[in-house]
């Protein structure tokens, strides 16, 4: 297993955000955790990127157990967070914004290498290098919190309601985005309110609820669950 | 007011703006990665104004190399309080007041212990003479503040944009926490910002040894204009900080040649406060570093 979450909680104050949530991630997988606003999603990326120490429980990664590394360390393990609501550096061009998601890196042909590769997938942001990336569209700054991210070469990908707040067409764009991320031989784990898209994509699914696990399947198998059909899919249609 | 008289209070304003430049640009650096107005950085200039009293006045080293060690003893100096002051109050503004307040009496007191409360300190004036230009006379020793400042001002936007790690600064400044996601450590460039700001706090108060007394208590005049140069130029903003030092500077020179120092200081506040009502974020609040 590359990367397990085993029976993590997080407290905020005495109000849990997840309860007991185990979460494993095998490699070259796309892995889904679908579910409402507050049922711990975010959390439980948080508590894998070291942004939030789980109070029980334990992270594994690579064989080696992580839940007590601070956010940089993880980092320079090979997972990498793009956060909800893209947290790009609103100030910084994007060119910095990119140079920061290597800081950690000295090697400069990977680096550039690299770079050439998020401008293949994201060909706007060679057009827009020198922009603040705070002046740039929502969908723009997705798309460069997603290159940052894929500028430390991560094995794991964490990515937080990629497509919140963005247009029916551009959330296809992210789909294909997430697509050729994966094919490229990196690990995804997404979270997504949009169940359907993040099923479509997922070979694994996860459904939680109210901080906790309460389903966990194949993506394919939760598109046909009643149940998630009902309750995430928007009825029974 | 003569011509002569408006080209000296010119001169005067530059020289001054200047130096609350070099002060402020510290402060501002500092509570833009963490978010924590240090009440004691008008104790780090007076710290390095006593570096050159000890090094200099005392010991007989060159003036030049005495300003300039004020730079690592008073970075020094702000990498220990981020450690064990600032860094266990992080998050927290009243405890962050509190402890920056106390560290600014604590160094007022063991300076006072160690050389002395009552007469000020007489640092010998290295530099003799003045320049005269356009017919006002500006004394060298003021004189040399200017380029110091450019050279320490131009250094530190050098720095922030076009070196990886100050780049990771400004990445902290504007979100600390997306910085750490990028494999940054926080706690490194939060002691790395203090020494800047505690350095450049230091060399000003060591270019102005040999210009103002030198007591434990120096600090204080400085550090309410620098608030205000802070505020006004819009709290994390360095040019902001920059550009409000020298409106300051023309301010505080101008009213105190007219008038007298003490409607300067008035005039200077009544700024801020008009500032604060006309464009609450600052003349550049808006942009972070």
């Amino acid at each position: 297993m590359l990367l397990s979450v085993k029976e993590a909680s997080v407290y905020f104050g005495k109000v849990s955000g997840i309860r007991d949530v185990s979460i494993d991630v095998e490699e070259g997988q796309i892995v889904a955790l679908i579910g409402a606003n507050g049922a711990g999603k975010s959390t439980t990326l948080r508590a894998i990127s070291g942004l939030k120490q789980p109070s029980s429980g334990e992270i594994w990664f690579k064989g080696e157990r992580i839940d007590d590394l601070s956010p940089e360390e993880i980092t320079m393990r090979g997972i990498a967070h793009v956060p909800e609501g893209r947290r790009v550096f609103p100030y910084m061009t994007v060119k910095e914004n990119l140079e920061m998601g290597a800081f950690s890196r000295k090697d400069k042909a990977g680096i550039a290498r690299d770079l050439e590769g998020v401008f293949r997938h994201f060909p706007r942001l060679r057009e827009r290098l020198t922009q603040a990336a705070g002046t740039m569209s929502g969908g723009e700054q997705q798309m460069l919190a997603m290159g940052r991210a894929l500028m430390s070469d991560p094995t794991v990908v964490l990515m937080d309601e990629p497509s919140l707040g963005l247009s029916p067409i551009l959330c296809q764009e992210i789909a294909k985005i997430i697509k050729e991320i994966h094919a490229e031989g990196r690990t995804v784990v997404l979270v997504e309110q949009n169940a359907r898209l993040a099923l479509s994509l997922a070979q694994k699914g996860y459904v939680l609820e109210t901080g906790s696990v309460v389903l966990e399947d194949d993506a394919k198998a939760l598109l046909e669950n009643d149940k998630v059909r009902e309750t995430y899919l928007g009825g029974s249609d | 007011m003569d011509w002569p008289t408006f080209i000296q209070s010119i001169s005067n304003a530059v020289i001054l703006g200047s130096i609350y430049a070099t002060v402020a640009v510290g402060l501002a650096l500092a509570f833009g990665v963490m978010q924590m107005a240090n009440f004691a950085h008008g104790e780090f200039f007076m710290a390095g104004a006593y570096v050159v009293y000890v090094f200099y006045a005392l010991g007989g080293m060159p003036f030049p190399a005495a300003v300039i060690s004020a730079f690592p003893v008073v970075a020094a100096l702000g990498v220990v309080t981020e450690r064990f002051v600032f860094r266990p109050t992080r998050g927290n503004v009243l405890a962050g007041f509190m402890a920056t307040a106390g560290v600014a009496f604590i160094l007022q007191v063991i300076v006072g212990q160690v050389w002395g409360v009552g007469l000020m300190r007489s640092v010998p004036t290295p530099y003799m003479g003045a320049a005269s230009i356009l017919g006002a006379q500006v004394s060298w020793q003021r004189l040399i503040i200017l380029p110091s400042t450019l050279v320490m001002v131009g250094g530190l936007w050098f720095f922030l944009h076009r070196v990886k790690l100050g780049k990771a600064l400004r990445a902290c400044a504007q979100d600390v926490e997306a910085a750490s996601l990028q494999g940054i450590n926080i706690n490194k460039i939060t002691a790395l910002s203090m020494a800047i700001s505690g350095g450049f706090a230091g060399v000003a108060g060591a270019l102005m040894a040999p210009i103002n007394a030198v007591t434990p208590y120096m600090g204080h005049s400085i550090i309410v204009t620098a608030f205000i140069v802070v505020i006004v130029g819009g709290m994390a903003s360095i040019e902001g900080s920059i550009l409000a030092a020298f409106i300051l500077g023309f301010i505080h020179t101008f009213v105190t040649t007219l008038f007298d120092a003490v409607l300067a200081t008035m005039a200077g506040v009544a700024f801020m406060a008009i500032i604060l009502v006309v464009k609450p974020t600052g003349l550049l609040g808006r942009v972070r570093m």
